[in-house]
Parts: structure tokens; C-alpha cells; sequence
């Protein structure tokens, strides 16, 4: 990497240049001649719909595809294909949102081997030097503030936290000198601590000019860290330029080609016309996670929940699932009491839980949309013969799909061929499937594009104006305050405040959630 | 911003506050499954030798590690795939074709072979034979278990086809005097012979180089890397193909000299030999720890898992613990080894 030629003075130094790219995958043109400069020490937001050809166009830089058509510039060394290998020798690391990390082995060898295979070519048949490892993973950890003992340099990576692991995949970015670093959503599973700790890494690497290429839903987020802003839609560049110049509506439109603005999405408070509440929980706790939490939620009423990876939000959200049930406290629905103590017993309270992580918890992502949606009514869509009555499934999934505006040629497309906006629509509907009295949703909208989110949004207020309570558990600020009418922020496993939304700031509700105490709504 | 904001940006993290706090037993054994594995030996040894104390003496540690060499072989060569995130159950086909083979040609073509050509040649063909499987897994990117139940059938078959079905009772002379060449010969004042027998020379070299292969190349990282996920290992940019060779070449060569070794201290080239012993084989790498979904796996866990599955296999018979029984015993040890590695992750 250091024996290239130097490249002439310049104003700004030119990393990388695509000229004229095209991808063409089976029938599909996910990118339509794309030119693309991208300069040293500056960050870059890639923004756009999913689907939009963000993915194929990182995977084209990162070398996991080629291109169809078009030439890959680096350094002044023109490409007309990458492989992984080249991409890294090049200086290109690329974090995908599975951060690449390889769960069975250690923190040193995951930030550490990757710069060894690329000093080697490739090559396997070479001597492996777990001192030289550990070393250059001791500095390239301590770069990105994280320890560097021998403790936890031999650590395996699946037993450390999410953002701790994000920060391993930069570490990695550092052991290998990388010029370019791409990160995809890498916000996605941080607390705000996390983010802003992440971020003031980032600006590190980028005042050494490196270049910063992030992929991202959270605009706001975009806003705060800077820098220049790219949009796709439908496999072309559309807009580039500072961010700062633009509006988020500006670029919202530029994604979409629709107007969206970022306003309030609740407009009434149903649960005026009751006193009394639908589901009411009652000095609910679980050791070490949270206690004595009181709430009550009215038909109609959207309740958002906040916190702190930490603070219990998760937890609690389970507990009212019955995922995880609580061990102390009581939990009354329409006046009596109830136990819930494993998924079953929610559902047969109807009570519905949308997981937030619909990959690994939610959705059977091979399965057919229909068979994903009538999973949890099963038993109620029995023939005479105990056999699945196909009509009344058929009936049901399409419906769903109609209702929730599911984009779908049919509903016997397996899941993973949908968009994350569609798949997490099918997981809503399977379990409005069961017509539920309360519908907990957990990070809704995480990893969901713009236009996407919007609809989910409409969907949430429709459900809750037909007279379902909804628990909307989330850490995207913005979401809550454009759809609850009270929002609890906890803290330490306990309700820290509980919050109007309507006309609440948005930096109140921040200053709230990193604040280590209570302060005044 | 410079380097120093850098790193004070970051917050202060301690390797406690990240995860790895205390570490419990679960977890110990978790990361260190041949504790387990050793704990079950010397529980299986205590048992047999407060019921028969002959079992305590120096001839019976030398039968024991005998009869462990040929599994041992084919285990290192079992427990790199598995680490590698594949399974071959060819191994014990290959040795016998290799074996057979190399006896027949040997005998009938050139009777005065060096012992040290026909280990090579055995490590040849053997490695021939592994390199075909990690073709064909890397080809058709199928399976490998059923690639190589496949490649098991076909070796076989070609084996009793096209080579012969008659045993040999005779064996090269070269192999017949390693077979008998002892390391170290002690005779007890009971005039019990306690005889080690040369043979587990090519064991002790095999495991040297295996644990040397896995934890000093880049190779062995790589194995371990494709083992954790492959996707992830293929956007690192490792070269699926070289290590899939790798892995299945380094089974086959290991099962080509277990099957010369096995001719060798037999003094017996039987075609329908060996053929038979895959669970056993595989049985030992599990209880030493290895996960059959790969990514793990270690030369001194898979040595144990040998030799706990040698001992139950030879000496409960001492404790009166009748043959039938010895399936059920390495049953259970495998459900619980099953149950004992299994590290439930909480979310």
C-alpha cells in the first residue's frame, strides 16, 4: 500500500473513482452507470431507499462483486473488477452490519489477522505470528479507546457487547492502515452513548484522511456527524453534495421522489373517552434488570418507552411479552389479573409482540409471507379434519398483505425477498393476525428505509384509532415523539420520567436519556 | 483531531466492564472442553482400577496407547474438518484402499520396499484420494458429509472391484519388522512383557504437526476462520478453495498412514478392515471437545476423546463390564459431553 506511486499534488486527494457502473444480477439493473470521487479525509453518507443499490454498490467497492460495465479507479490505478483480497491490500475495509467478525476467534486475531493475510497476498502457507497479532491488535485497540491486555485480547468476539464489536471492526480498520473505511448502519444496535463514542472514533480516523463512507436510515444522525451527502434511488446517483446544505426534506424527497415531512403523525388522544385502563402493571420487576415499574396504558393510547441499552427498556418490553416473565409485581388486563409467563400465554391474552430484531427472533425469512403470518393463529385456522384449512390461510395472508399495503406480487414469495420495510410489515401482520388488545413493538423501524417508515407509521396510528393499545418500545427519539401520546424514559430498571409528547422537545427527551438523573419534564 | 483526542474521545473501558466478567464453570468448560474430557478419563480409570487393580501397571498404559494409534489418526484428520466446518467420513475408506493397495503391490510387485517409501506411498495416495473430496466439496459446493458418503461408497468400490477381496496373511517384510520394532521394552518381575511399540512414533509425529499446522501457520488460522462462518471468512478475502483442499488433503494423508500402520501392527492387509469405525472416530473428536458446527476443535482435546474412547472400548472389559455395554457408556458420555459444551449465549 505505501509503494504506490505518490499522486500529484492536489487540492483534495482523490481516494477512489467509479466511472460508468453497471450492475446487471439476473433481470435486474441494480445500478445504472454511476460515477462516483470519492476524497481522502472526508465523510460520506450514502443515503436511499432500500433497494436502491446502495448494497450492490459497496459490495462492488468491497470487491464481493463485480461490476458489469465500468472501471473502478484507485489511487490513479484503474480496475476493471476487485477481489475481497485486493479491495483490503488496497485500504478499502469494509464493515459490513454483520461487522465481519469471526465469532469463534479471539479480539486479537479478528482486528489483527486480516492486516497479516493481506501482507502475505493471500497466501496461506506462512508462518502465523501471534506475537506480531497481538501487537499490532494491543495499538490498533488502543487506538479506538478499547483495552488492550492480554485478557481481553483473548476473548472471543461473540462474547463481547454489540458496540464493543462495532469498535472491534474499526480496530481492524486501523491494524490494516486502511485509506477507506465503509460502514453499514453501524448505529443500528447503539444506545446515543454508543453512537457519539462511535462517532468521535470515526472523526479521528477521518483527521488522519482516511476516507468515511457510512450507510445509514438515521438522517439525524447524518446531520450531527457531517460531511457530504450522497442519494441513490433506483440504482443512480441522484444528489451529492455537503449535507448541510440540504433539508431533511430535501433529502427525504430526493430518496423517495415523494414529499415526507418529519411531522407529528399523532393527531388525536383516543384515550380521553375511558378512565379506565386497559392493561395496568403494578410494582412489575425482574432481578437485575428492572423493579417497581408502575404504567398503564389506555385503548387507543400509543405509550413509547425509552432508555438506555442498559436501563431495562428491553427487558421490560419482554416481561409484558412474556418472553421474559417478570419475577415480582402484577400485571392486570380490562380489570384482572394475569400471568405471563411464556409467549403463549401473551398470545392467548392478546397480546402481541413485534421483536426487534425480525432476523433472528421474528421472522422464518425462507418461509413464504403466508405461512409467516399465520403462524401464530394456527389453531383457529383448522379444517374439520385438524388439517390447515388452505382457503382460510390464503384468505388471511392476503388480506394482511392488502391491509398493510405489503409490496408483493403474492403472498407465496418467501420473506427474504422483501424489502426490511415489507418483511417488518408481514411481522405486524402476524400479529394483528390474532386480533390483539395490546401490541408491544419493539425498534419498529430499525434498519427500515424512509419511505418505508412512513407507512409503518400509518399503520401504527390506524391500529391505534380502531382502539388497540400500543407499547412502542424505541430508542429513534424522532419516532416517539411523531407517534405517542406519553413517552417513558427509564433509567436503572426504574421509570426515571414519564413524558407528554406532544409539543416535548426533542432535545428535552435527549438530555433526559443521557442524563444520569431525573430532571424536569 | 489528532491522535491523542482520539483515543481520549473514546471512553475508558476496562476488559471487565466488556463482557468476560467471571467466568463460570460453564463457561471454563466452554473454552477448555478437554477438562471435561479429562475429567471422564480419570473417572473411568479410578472406576476400572478399584475393581481391578491390575489395570494400574505399565503393560496395560502401552496396550491402551497401541490400540489408540489408528483412531487417534483418523481423529486429528476428522478434527481439522470439523474445525474447518466440514465432516469427512471417508477417512476410514481411503485407509483401507491405500492400505490394501500399497500391501498388494508391495507383495506382489516389489517385496524388499523400504518401510519409509511405503509410508510415504500410503501418505500419497492418501492425500490423492482427501484432495478428490475437497475437489469435489469445493466444486459442488455440496455437503461435505455428502460428498464424502459419496466419495466413501466410490473408494470402497473401487477397492473390492477393481483390487482384490482376498486377504493378505502375509504381510511385506519391512512392515512386519515395524509392526514388531518396539520403543521401549520392560519386562516386570510378574514376567509381563509391557512392550511400546514403534508404531505410535507416527501418531506422536502426526499430533506435533497438526497442533504445529493449526496454531503456528496461517493456514491453521484460516481453518478456524472458514470454520466460524464462511461468508465472513470469504469477504476477509481467505481462499475458500485452498483451505478446503487443505483440510480434506491433511484428513486423507493422515488416513493413508493409519492405514499402512494399521497393516503394519496387525500384520494383517484385510480389504473389509476399518471400515466401520467412523462413529468411533468421530464419537472421539466430539468428546474431545471439537463442535460438530466447526470453528473449534484442538489437538490435545481430540488426543483425550481417543483415548477415553480407547479405554471404554478395552478396559471395562476388566472391570466385568460386559462388550454390549461399552456402546452404552459411550452413549451417555457423548449426550452429556452434548449437553456439558453446549454454551447457551444469553441475548
Amino acid at each position: 500500500m505505501t509503494s504506490t506511486t505518490p499522486i500529484p499534488a492536489a487540492k483534495a486527494e482523490v481516494f477512489l473513482q467509479l466511472e460508468g457502473i453497471h450492475k446487471r444480477y439476473a433481470g435486474v439493473h441494480a445500478l445504472r452507470g454511476v460515477d462516483l470521487t470519492i476524497e481522502a479525509g472526508e465523510i460520506y453518507h450514502l443515503l436511499g431507499e432500500n433497494g436502491c443499490g446502495k448494497s450492490t454498490l459497496i459490495k462492488i467497492i468491497s470487491g464481493a462483486h463485480p461490476p458489469s460495465e465500468g472501471r473502478i479507479i484507485i489511487n490513479g490505478q484503474p480496475h476493471a473488477a476487485l477481489t475481497p483480497l485486493q479491495s483490503l491490500a488496497l485500504g478499502i475495509e469494509t464493515v459490513y452490519q454483520d461487522l465481519s467478525l469471526l465469532p469463534n476467534m479471539s479480539v486479537a486475531e479478528n482486528v489483527a489477522l486480516s492486516e497479516q493475510l493481506v501482507a502475505g497476498n493471500g497466501r496461506l502457507a506462512r508462518r502465523f505470528d501471534r506475537r506480531a497479532v497481538d501487537a499490532t491488535a494491543a495499538r490498533a485497540l488502543a487506538a479506538v479507546g478499547l483495552p488492550s491486555d492480554p485478557h481481553f485480547l483473548s476473548t472471543r468476539a461473540d462474547e463481547l457487547p454489540i458496540a464493543t464489536r462495532q469498535l472491534l471492526a474499526i480496530a481492524r480498520a486501523v491494524a490494516t492502515s486502511a485509506k477507506m473505511v465503509i460502514m453499514d448502519e453501524p448505529t443500528t444496535s447503539l444506545t446515543q452513548k454508543e453512537v457519539d463514542n462511535l462517532v468521535s472514533v470515526i472523526e479521528g480516523l477521518r483527521a488522519q484522511g482516511v476516507a468515511v463512507l457510512f450507510v445509514s436510515h438515521k438522517l439525524d444522525e447524518c446531520y450531527a456527524i457531517g460531511g457530504q451527502a450522497i442519494v441513490f434511488r433506483d440504482g443512480a446517483k441522484v444528489v451529492q453534495g455537503p449535507i448541510a446544505n440540504f433539508t431533511k426534506a430535501e433529502l427525504t424527497h430526493a430518496m423517495t421522489g415523494k414529499q415526507l415531512d418529519g411531522g407529528r403523525y399523532r393527531s388525536s388522544r383516543a384515550h380521553a373517552d375511558g378512565d379506565s385502563a386497559l392493561l395496568r402493571v403494578q410494582g412489575l420487576g425482574r432481578r437485575g434488570y428492572f423493579s417497581g415499574v408502575d404504567l398503564s396504558l389506555h385503548k387507543g393510547e400509543i405509550l413509547g418507552i425509552t432508555g438506555l441499552l442498559d436501563s431495562g427498556r428491553n427487558e421490560l418490553a419482554l416481561a409484558l411479552a412474556g418472553v421474559q416473565g417478570a419475577d415480582s409485581g402484577s400485571i392486570f388486563l380490562d380489570g384482572k389479573e394475569i400471568t405471563l409467563r411464556n409467549p403463549g400465554d401473551a398470545i392467548a391474552q392478546r397480546i402481541g409482540y413485534v421483536p426487534e430484531d425480525r432476523l433472528s427472533e421474528g421472522l422464518f425469512l425462507d418461509k413464504s409471507i403466508r405461512e409467516n403470518i399465520i403462524t401464530t393463529v394456527l389453531n383457529t385456522l383448522r379444517s374439520r379434519f385438524g388439517a390447515l384449512d388452505a382457503n382460510r390461510a390464503q384468505a388471511l395472508a392476503e388480506a394482511t398483505v392488502k391491509d398493510l399495503q405489503i409490496a408483493t406480487p403474492d403472498v407465496d414469495r418467501p420473506v427474504q425477498s422483501l424489502s426490511g420495510g415489507n418483511q417488518q410489515r408481514v411481522l405486524i401482520g402476524r400479529w394483528l393476525a390474532i386480533h390483539p388488545r395490546v401490541l408491544i413493538l419493539h425498534g419498529p423501524t430499525v434498519g427500515v428505509d424512509v419511505g418505508s417508515k412512513d407507512i409503518i407509521y400509518r399503520i401504527i396510528q390506524r391500529l391505534a384509532e380502531d382502539g388497540l393499545a400500543v407499547v412502542l418500545v424505541s430508542d429513534d427519539l424522532p419516532e416517539l415523539l411523531q407517534n405517542c401520546d406519553r413517552i417513558l424514559m427509564m433509567r436503572k430498571g426504574q421509570i426515571a420520567n414519564t413524558f407528554d409528547a406532544e409539543g416535548l422537545a426533542e432535545e428535552t427527551l435527549y438530555r433526559a436519556l443521557i442524563s444520569d438523573s431525573k430532571v424536569a419534564a | 483531531m489528532n491522535t491523542s483526542t482520539l483515543k481520549n474521545s473514546a471512553v475508558t473501558l476496562t476488559a471487565n466492564d466488556l463482557g468476560a466478567p467471571k467466568i463460570t464453570l460453564r463457561q471454563r468448560l466452554a473454552r477448555h472442553p478437554q477438562l471435561f474430557t479429562l475429567a471422564l478419563i480419570i473417572a473411568v480409570c479410578l472406576v476400572v482400577g478399584a475393581i481391578n487393580p491390575e489395570f494400574f501397571q505399565l503393560a496395560m498404559v502401552f496396550d491402551i496407547v497401541r490400540a489408540s494409534t489408528v483412531l487417534g489418526l483418523f481423529a486429528l484428520g476428522v478434527m481439522i474438518v470439523l474445525a474447518a466446518g466440514g465432516i469427512d467420513v471417508s477417512f476410514a475408506a481411503i485407509a483401507a484402499l491405500t492400505m490394501y493397495g500399497i500391501t498388494k503391490l508391495v507383495m506382489t510387485q516389489f517385496p524388499e520396499t523400504s518401510m519409509v517409501v511405503i509410508l510415504v506411498a500410503g501418505a500419497v495416495g492418501g492425500t490423492l484420494l482427501g484432495v478428490l473430496n475437497g475437489l469435489l466439496v469445493d466444486w459442488l459446493k455440496a455437503p461435505s458429509l455428502i460428498v464424502t458418503i459419496g466419495t466413501q461408497y466410490l473408494y470402497r468400490g473401487i477397492l473390492l472391484t477393481f483390487i482384490g477381496t482376498v486377504f493378505f496373511m502375509n504381510v511385506p517384510h519391512s512392515m512386519d519388522a515395524f509392526g514388531k520394532l518396539a520403543v521401549w521394552r520392560h519386562d516386570t518381575a510378574t514376567g509381563v512383557h509391557a512392550v511400546l511399540p514403534a508404531t505410535v512414533l507416527v501418531l506422536v509425529a502426526a499430533a506435533g504437526l497438526t497442533w504445529w499446522l493449526l496454531n503456528r501457520t496461517l493456514m491453521g488460522r484460516a481453518v478456524y476462520a472458514i470454520g466460524g462462518s464462511l461468508p465472513i471468512a470469504e469477504r476477509l478475502g481467505y481462499k475458500l478453495r485452498t483451505v478446503h483442499l487443505f483440510v480434506f488433503g491433511y484428513a486423507g494423508f493422515l488416513a493413508g498412514l493409519a492405514g499402512i500402520v494399521h497393516v503394519s501392527s496387525t500384520r494383517l492387509a484385510n480389504p473389509f478392515d476399518l471400515v466401520g469405525m467412523e462413529l468411533d472416530v468421530i464419537a472421539a473428536v466430539i468428546l474431545g471437545g471439537a463442535r460438530i458446527t466447526g470453528g473449534s476443535g484442538s489437538v490435545s482435546g481430540t488426543l483425550l476423546g481417543v483415548l477415553l474412547v480407547t479405554l471404554i472400548n478395552n478396559v471395562l472389559i476388566l472391570a466385568g463390564v460386559p462388550s454390549t455395554w461399552q456402546k452404552v457408556i459411550v452413549g451417555t458420555f457423548i449426550v452429556l459431553a452434548g449437553a456439558v459444551f453446549a454454551s447457551k449465549r444469553s441475548s
